[in-house]
């Protein structure tokens, strides 16, 4: 005997083996092998894009990647990140220990 | 991106939400210092920190979106989706302040007066200022609009000249509004008046402030060739964020400056 719980009444009665097996049915056409799986649209080729991403002017960011990293990467932004850094550990020590003094009980006045 | 079977963006380790998370606990326990204790050091210490936390998280970003191609479409999607996540809990916040203000101003107690405005309170005239206000932000809707049209037909000056408008714009408006604050003749401390009108318009100017700074680190990315007439959601992100601004003042003036007076 195989069981199941009533859709209608929500009480447990009687059942056949094969919903008992399939409670949700047999799909009736499933197919053997996965179906291909569509990723994001792959990269084209540039020759064949249809609708052609429009860049204003002339592409000026490669020149300028050069520039930056010439420029800001040797100095600015590796700084930048040291500092940041060194606020947060810093930061945080001294964040803890003024919340430990400041837990410290004061001598009323 | 050459070697990943999927369209998805595995970030490399960033060290920036804990440098941002600290900002945080240095804020928040440095304003618990300045009350007590009168030293602003720790709190002045959490602002530096989250400046340079939003600077270089931000940088890696628009980094990892433009020459490293990492923001294919399905990673746009959840950007997308996440901006308008984030303006809606924003929505959200804002209709508290609209909440406290109609609890006070539908039912005015005894105290006030039994009326609103209440008694003593000589509100501003919602036909002057605030109704410039009101076009100057409108006005601002308008450029957004004909700046993202711009950059989508690749019209490079017209999408600087209409995003540089609208910053301008928003900079009328905070410059207006600041005048106002100043020469209002009631003040914060004012009642229940006072609170709900600069608890609510105040954070609106600062919402105005932030998506004033958005658009101009937009304007920065346009003059510079981040965006493409296909690909430039950092703008788009930017000009729902300011559409948002726009109609919560629609709300503010309806109902504070105008039923309210």
């Amino acid at each position: 005997m195989y069981y199941k719980v009533s859709g209608v009444t929500g009480k447990l009665t009687g059942a056949t083996a094969a919903s008992a097996y399939s409670p949700q049915g047999l799909k009736p056409t499933v197919p053997s092998q996965a179906p291909p799986m569509i990723f994001a649209v792959p990269t084209k080729v540039v020759s064949e894009t249809g609708s052609v991403a429009h860049y204003m002017g002339i592409n000026k960011v490669p020149e300028l990647q050069k520039i930056f990293q010439v420029f800001f990467k040797g100095l600015l932004h590796p700084k930048m990140k040291m500092t940041t850094m060194g606020l947060t550990i810093g930061g945080t020590l001294y964040c803890l220990m003024a919340l430990y003094i400041a837990a410290q009980p004061r001598k009323p006045q | 991106m050459a070697h990943q079977a999927h369209a998805y963006h595995m970030v490399d380790p960033s060290p920036w939400p804990l440098t941002g998370a600290i900002a945080a606990l240095l804020m928040t326990s440095g304003l618990a210092i300045w009350f007590h204790f009168h030293s602003t050091t720790l709190m002045t210490l959490g602002l530096i920190l989250l400046l340079l936390t939003m600077y270089q998280w931000w940088r890696d970003i628009i980094r990892e979106g433009t020459f490293q191609g990492h923001h294919t479409p399905p990673v746009q999607k959840g950007l997308r989706y996440g901006m308008i996540l984030f303006i809606t809990s924003e929505v959200f916040f804002f209709l508290g302040f609209f909440w406290a203000f109609y609890h006070s101003s539908l039912a005015p107690t005894p105290e006030l007066g039994g009326c609103w405005p209440p008694t003593g309170i000589t509100p501003l005239d919602p036909f002057e200022v605030p109704l410039l206000n009101t076009a100057v932000l409108l006005a601002s809707g308008v450029t957004v609009t004909w700046a993202h049209h711009s950059i989508m037909e690749g019209e490079r000056k017209q999408a600087i000249q209409s995003l540089a408008l609208t910053i301008l714009l928003g900079l009328y408006f905070t410059a207006l509004q600041a005048m106002e604050y100043y020469e209002a003749p009631f003040t914060i401390a004012d009642g229940v008046y006072g609170s709900t009108f600069f608890v609510a318009t105040g954070f609106h100017g600062l919402h105005v402030i932030i998506g004033s700074t958005f658009l101009a680190v937009c304007l920065l990315r346009q003059i510079q060739y981040h965006f493409t007439s296909e690909h430039h959601f950092g703008f788009e992100a930017a000009a729902w964020y300011w559409h948002f601004v726009d109609v919560v003042w629609l709300f503010l003036y309806v109902s504070i400056y105008w039923w309210g007076s």
